[in-house]
């Protein structure tokens, strides 16, 4: 009895080990992902409810936390922003009477970039569940239109794109996660490159930038958009932070700076389209 | 009978605070992990066959909510509730800061082995160089929630004896 007793844990474990690794070969074999994606998106949609009603509760609470432990951040943020709206306001006299730097306002405000695209407004909901992985997750699910691989963007350009979706919820890679990858044209010179996502904090790399082609610092990098392209093209993607040519090197290695604020989104707008429109 | 729907109470309560609380409180870039914290804390009341069993439980539902495979959670929670109940059980005196200290070490390991194993099953990404940062601040973060999650925990097994840390 007394071995049976301290036996016991073990066994269970063993069990729970053996399960475990059951589940993780199905899952990345592929076998039987069909339900597992039932599953995943069962539990969301379960879950969505007590989450909404939890955020109502909890939001102030968090942002209490939140700016006590950024609040050396916020400060020289705001001070930022203060100057920016000093600028701003000169800017807007000087453009007063101006109807048509209105209306181009106006114009990027509508992502115009977009086109004729379908496209659904949704609010961000949850950040990332994970500390390994860059996603948020969204109002908006299949009820409304969204799908596996939609591109997600901001007023300013690409945002990630749509990994997972349930009926009421969808989750999205944003485009810094390190599995990330765009396919996408320099602005100036039309070059075509691949660019990846490295971490939060890390600017983006393009790779196969030949070393003849001429790169800014500044320039404008934007979706590709070549055949079987999973975003539309023309979507503002960075800016070029710098870009080196090692010697001996095949291609340039080029840096830039996605023109999102990825930390400071509220809203996003899915794109519903898929490469075969 | 009612106790023992304290556990899963308590379980949907840390989900829910860790996905519409503590996912939005970040210290450079990096969240608590309370999923990962509630296994460490029923290794430490109830031993290791409870901390492994809810270590599974707790993984299985944390996974449904990543893009990580499924299982990978429930592995690397299994391991860890086990091993903080094995921990627990040559401790021979309570002292008050030995959940927090449990909490730190414990969280850190269950972040390097969840990257790890990560690794092995093909998300290579997990095993990067801020890895070190993530292990420490959630390790940190952890063991202050640590001092609230180990007396809700130990309530809510009331049910599964061994009772330690409530007072």
């Amino acid at each position: 009895m007394a071995v049976y007793r301290r036996t016991r844990p073990r066994f269970i474990l063993l069990l729970l080990v053996l399960t475990a690794i059951t589940l993780l070969t199905l899952d990345g074999r592929g076998t039987g992902s069909g339900v597992i994606d039932t599953i995943r998106s069962g539990a969301r949609d379960a879950f969505a409810p007590v989450g909404r009603a939890a955020d109502s509760v909890l939001e102030p609470v968090g942002n209490f936390f939140t700016g006590m432990i950024h609040y050396g951040d916020l400060k020289a943020e705001n001070a930022r922003l203060r100057e920016q709206n000093e600028e701003l306001r000169g800017q807007a006299l000087q453009a007063k009477n101006s109807e048509r730097e209105q209306q181009a306002l106006l114009d990027q405000l509508d992502l115009d970039y977009v086109g004729d695209i379908p496209r659904v407004r949704a609010r961000i909901v949850n950040a990332a569940a994970s500390n390994f992985e860059l996603t948020f997750e969204i109002d908006r699910g299949t009820n409304a239109g969204i799908a596996k691989g939609m591109p997600v963007v901001s007023g300013a350009g690409l945002v990630g794109r749509v990994v997972d979706a349930s009926r009421s919820r969808a989750t999205v890679m944003m485009l810094t996660d390190s599995t990330f990858s765009v396919g996408v044209r320099m602005s100036s010179s039309g070059d075509v490159g691949v660019a990846t996502g490295r971490g939060v904090r890390a600017p983006m790399k393009v790779d196969l930038i030949e070393t003849a082609t001429k790169v800014d610092k500044g320039e404008v990098v934007v979706t590709s958009g070549l055949q079987q392209s999973v975003f539309p093209p023309g979507i503002p993607v960075g800016l070029v932070r710098e870009a080196r040519t090692p010697p001996g090197a095949l291609q340039q290695e080029v840096e830039i700076d996605p023109v999102v604020d990825l930390r400071r989104l509220e809203y996003v707008t899915v794109l519903q389209w898929s490469p075969k429109r | 009978m009612l106790t023992r729907l304290r556990l899963p109470l308590l379980f949907l309560l840390v989900l829910t605070v860790q996905k519409s609380l503590l996912s939005d409180i970040d210290v450079r870039d990096v969240r608590p992990d309370a999923l990962l914290l509630f296994v460490v804390c029923a290794g430490l009341v109830s031993g290791s066959e409870v901390g492994a069993l809810v270590g599974f439980a707790t993984g299985l539902v944390a996974d449904l909510f990543v893009q990580a495979p499924l299982g990978l959670s429930a592995l690397v929670f299994s391991l860890l509730g086990y091993a903080v109940g094995a921990f627990r059980s040559n401790l021979i005196r309570e002292i008050w800061w030995i959940p927090p200290l449990t909490a730190f070490v414990a969280s850190m390991a269950g972040v390097v082995l969840y990257a790890v194993i990560g690794a092995v099953v093909g998300q290579s990404h997990f095993v990067r160089p801020q890895l070190v940062t993530t292990a420490l601040v959630v390790g940190v973060m952890n063991a202050v929630l640590s001092l609230v999650l180990v007396r809700l925990t130990s309530w809510a097994l009331s049910w599964a004896g061994q009772e330690r840390y409530a007072r």
